[in-house]
């Protein structure tokens, strides 16, 4: 153990009740639905976890790790306070704004985005933090769960704060659309399947805040829709922490298979509607793009939401089972429920178009049923040992998980690939700024006949100036 | 009734008795060991500084020549303390050509209207006797000193100077006096420019561009320090800027705004208090390392104290929920009336550097735990009572301003 971790050890009894209590106050603030306790919210949440992140045992890495939190809270702050600076400027009058009072009220929604974006691993700044545990350690692999859940609510919450400027919703649709992509990806690429439902609900928090922004279908709608999807993913994830209790016996397996894959179908469908048939026009490259990410979350779920092997001789019955079971249910209805409430409320599909929307997601998971049927039990599941060349066993691979392998590489590939270009670029950007600033450091070297030669130089400016007038 | 208990903080004398009392315990705590009479000799000297934020705008032209000689020959005084000697011929070397320069700028205004009251320059440039060269020309440069005394950027070297360089009793009611003597001078200067709509509209443009370069330049200042006493002093530079940004909106805007004479106590007593904390504070919290580092003696062995400190901080930083906040939203709500909006947007972008710095700043202060406490530098007692009675000062402060419209 380090020094600092040595030292840190009498802290961590008070941090860690104090970093919950903060955490939880702060994601029930994000529910509010004002600018100034969805600050506030993100705020406490950000704090929470520099306050896990300082008592860890590696206290360097995690309070750099997560300082990128403040970032999201910062941008809300600002957003509360052009509010608060123009209080008779509503939105609609700020609509007609022109000029710099236009640009403030790009400012604004381009704050909430930024805020909710940066949560939801849409940003090239911090996107990999879902790879990365979380500060504490009793909850490592849930708190980056926290964090696309918490953009989802920012977005959803202040949808009245951006979705009106066409440039911010424009741009927030299209990194949505390639964080969603991303996220399959990763997701597909990921062998642990905790790994993979941590990425699938970025992807799927992507695809709901996405709705939001095409306003395809009624806020409580899209909610449903989110909280059906994330929340059944959310249960997978506590359950497989929990001895993946989900995976346990065929019927729960299975209900989960058919639950989970039915929440992401029912949440991808009304996006995929209105993104690839605007105005009733069909546009197959926005369609088409839009569409990898639902059949590769479609495949994922099903193909890696396998029985798990019972290690017992007899089956133990628990609250738990029946617990899943009822979740399990809860998660099948939801979707189809909050699409039945989108078309009692008017939400209504052209024919060749709904059908077509649903094909994506329906062809990832029957294409993933049907050869994990193929392989058998656990197939696309390997162990560790298998990303070699051969089984774990020394036996040759089979051709199909041959490929599995390999496409799962190119998978990582391709994500590893956009981050470091992203990473680079992000640099560029840094060192760019850094070197206009650094002239205005080094303009005060300390010396004092530079504070005279800036008063003459100053002087001199304001003898010109009225000339150039 | 209970906000009408705190009036008086509304004005400016309790703030300013408060930084004096405090700058009394840090000049005791400074000269231990010495007999107390003379240890506290130089109060006399801070006292006029004190009357100063008491009663902002009093002192006409002549205070600010007056405020620059008393703070230099405070601060040569000691001559043994390098430092001060620094901070003291710094200040003459810019103050002194400023004043020279503004001199020159009046003496012009005065050859070309043949009067050198201000209200009657007014009257006598409306005539349109004159060449417009001749009096656009002296005007800003008789504003020179007023935008050197705010420490607004590009002059905001100084303010992050003293205090680093001077002792802690002394930076922040110098400061504060200098930066109220620099406004006042402002407002002096373009008393009664409406009456002749060119300067005005000059005056305010000129204004508009010092408030919009103080903000850009002040922000990315405030970013690149690393000594916990200049991100103080850079924050106190950006209070001048938004003097500066008030002083514009007042004048030649699109619409009429409150002058901004009229927040000039608040604006004092809150810089006087918050200023007195933080720098107090930041004598005792750890240089930026980039990395976690330890955390200051001062919050590990009384967090309270320094939780009282932190709030001045980001008091002065205008974090939302502090009084300081207050100060930053009237100023933009200002600038929005008056139709000076890129004036607003560096504002908003000052803010966000400043809120963030004074976030980064309350992390490092705490830090991450470490071991052997006992080795630790102590904090004095003094130096903790100034920060309560800082800490308390504008905790009632921000109570007096709850009950009114705007702080005035």
């Amino acid at each position: 153990m380090t020094e600092p971790a040595a030292a840190a050890a009498p802290h961590r009894s008070g941090a860690r009740p104090l970093g919950a209590v903060l955490c939880t106050a702060g994601l029930a603030l994000l529910c509010w639905p004002h600018l100034v306790t969805s600050a506030v919210g993100l705020e406490l949440v950000a704090a929470a976890f520099w306050i896990w992140s300082r008592v860890a045992e590696d206290a360097h890495a995690q309070v750099s790790r997560w300082a990128w939190l403040r970032r999201p809270a910062q941008a809300l702050w600002l957003a509360v306070a052009i509010h608060a600076a123009l209080p008779t400027m509503g939105h609609a009058a700020m609509a007609e704004a022109r000029g710099a009072f236009e640009l403030l009220r790009w400012l604004e929604s381009g704050a909430v985005v930024w805020a909710g974006l940066e949560l939801l691993a849409a940003l090239p700044l911090a996107r990999p933090f879902s790879d990365l545990p979380g500060p504490l350690l009793a909850m490592r692999p849930w708190l980056p769960v926290m964090l696309p859940a918490a953009g989802f609510l920012v977005l959803w919450q202040h949808a009245e704060h951006w979705r009106d400027v066409a440039v911010v919703r424009g741009a927030a649709s299209y990194l949505l659309l390639v964080t969603a992509l991303l996220g399959t990806l990763r997701a597909f690429g990921r062998r642990q399947w905790a790994a993979s439902l941590r990425w699938l609900m970025i992807s799927d928090s992507a695809i709901a805040a996405l709705m939001v922004a095409t306003a395809a279908v009624k806020s409580e709608v899209s909610v449903l829709l989110w909280v059906g999807s994330c929340g059944g993913r959310a249960f997978l994830l506590a359950g497989e922490l929990r001895g993946a209790s989900p995976r346990r016996g065929p019927l729960q397996s299975g209900l989960w298979r058919i639950a989970a894959w039915t929440a992401s179908a029912a949440l991808a469908w009304p996006a995929l509607l209105v993104l690839g048939f605007e105005r009733g026009r069909f546009d197959p490259l926005l369609f088409s793009v839009a569409s990898v990410p639902v059949a590769l979350t479609a495949w994922v779920t099903v193909g890696r939401l396998v029985e798990a092997p019972e290690r017992r001789r007899m089956t133990r019955l628990d609250a738990s089972a029946s617990l899943g079971h009822v979740a399990a249910l809860l998660t099948l209805a939801l979707g189809p429920l909050a699409l039945v409430i989108a078309w009692w409320g008017g939400f209504e599909a052209a024919w060749p178009g709904s059908v077509v929307a649903m094909l994506p997601a329906t062809l990832g998971g029957v294409g993933a049923w049907l050869r994990s049927r193929g392989l058998g039990v656990a197939g696309e599941i390997a162990a560790p040992a298998d990303a070699g060349t051969g089984a774990a066993d020394g036996t040759p691979r089979s051709p199909a998980r041959g490929g599995a392998a390999a496409s799962r590489a190119v998978a990582r590939g391709t994500f590893h690939l956009v981050i470091a270009v992203e990473r680079r670029l992000v640099l560029f950007v840094g060192g760019l700024g850094r070197a206009l600033v650094s002239p205005i450091r080094d303009l005060h070297t300390g010396d004092a006949q530079e504070y005279l030669l800036l008063v003459v130089g100053i002087a001199v400016l304001a003898l010109v100036l009225p000339l150039l007038q | 009734m209970i906000v009408a208990a705190f009036a008086p903080f509304a004005s400016g004398a309790l703030p300013a008795a408060i930084a004096l009392l405090a700058a009394g315990l840090l000049l005791a705590l400074d000269r231990r060991g010495r007999a107390l009479g003379y240890a506290l000799a130089p109060l006399a000297a801070l006292l006029p500084f004190a009357a100063a934020v008491a009663a902002p705008g009093r002192g006409g032209p002549m205070w600010a020549a007056l405020a620059v000689g008393l703070a230099v020959a405070l601060l040569a005084r000691d001559r043994d303390d390098l430092l001060h000697s620094e901070c003291a011929l710094k200040l003459v070397w810019v103050m002194v050509p400023a004043l020279a320069l503004s001199w020159a700028g009046l003496e012009l205004l005065t050859l070309a209207t043949g009067t050198p009251v201000v209200l009657e320059q007014w009257a006598v440039l409306d005539l349109g006797l004159d060449p417009p060269f001749l009096w656009s020309t002296a005007l800003p440069l008789s504003l020179i000193t007023g935008l050197v005394l705010l420490g607004a950027a590009p002059f905001h070297f100084w303010v992050a100077d003293v205090f680093q360089g001077s002792r802690p009793w002394f930076a922040p009611l110098a400061v504060v006096a200098l930066q109220l003597a620099g406004a006042g001078w402002i407002l002096w200067r373009l008393g009664g420019v409406e009456a002749f709509a060119p300067a005005a509209s000059l005056t305010g443009g000129l204004l508009g561009i010092a408030a919009g370069t103080a903000f850009v330049a002040g922000a990315a200042t405030l970013l690149v320090q690393r000594r916990p006493e200049r991100r103080v002093g850079t924050l106190a530079s950006l209070h001048g800027a938004l003097a500066l940004a008030a002083l514009a909106a007042a004048h030649g805007g699109r619409a009429s705004v409150a002058p901004a004479g009229a927040g000039l106590a608040a604006w004092g007593a809150h810089l006087a208090l918050a200023l007195t904390g933080a720098s107090t504070l930041a004598r005792f919290l750890p240089v930026a390392s980039g990395a976690a580092s330890p955390g200051s003696a001062l919050l590990r062995r009384h967090p309270a104290a320094g939780v009282v400190g932190l709030f001045a901080l980001l008091s002065l930083a205008g974090v939302p929920g502090t009084p300081g906040a207050r100060i930053w939203l009237d100023v933009a709500r200002d600038l929005a009336v008056a139709g000076r909006s890129w004036a607003l947007l560096t504002l908003a972008g000052a803010w966000l550097a400043a809120f963030a710095v004074a976030m980064q700043q309350l992390r490092e202060a705490f830090g991450v735990p470490v071991v052997s406490p006992s080795l630790e530098r102590p904090v004095p007692a003094p130096a903790r009572a100034a920060l309560w009675l800082a800490g308390a000062g504008l905790l009632a402060l921000g109570v007096a301003w709850a009950g009114a419209a705007r702080p005035s």
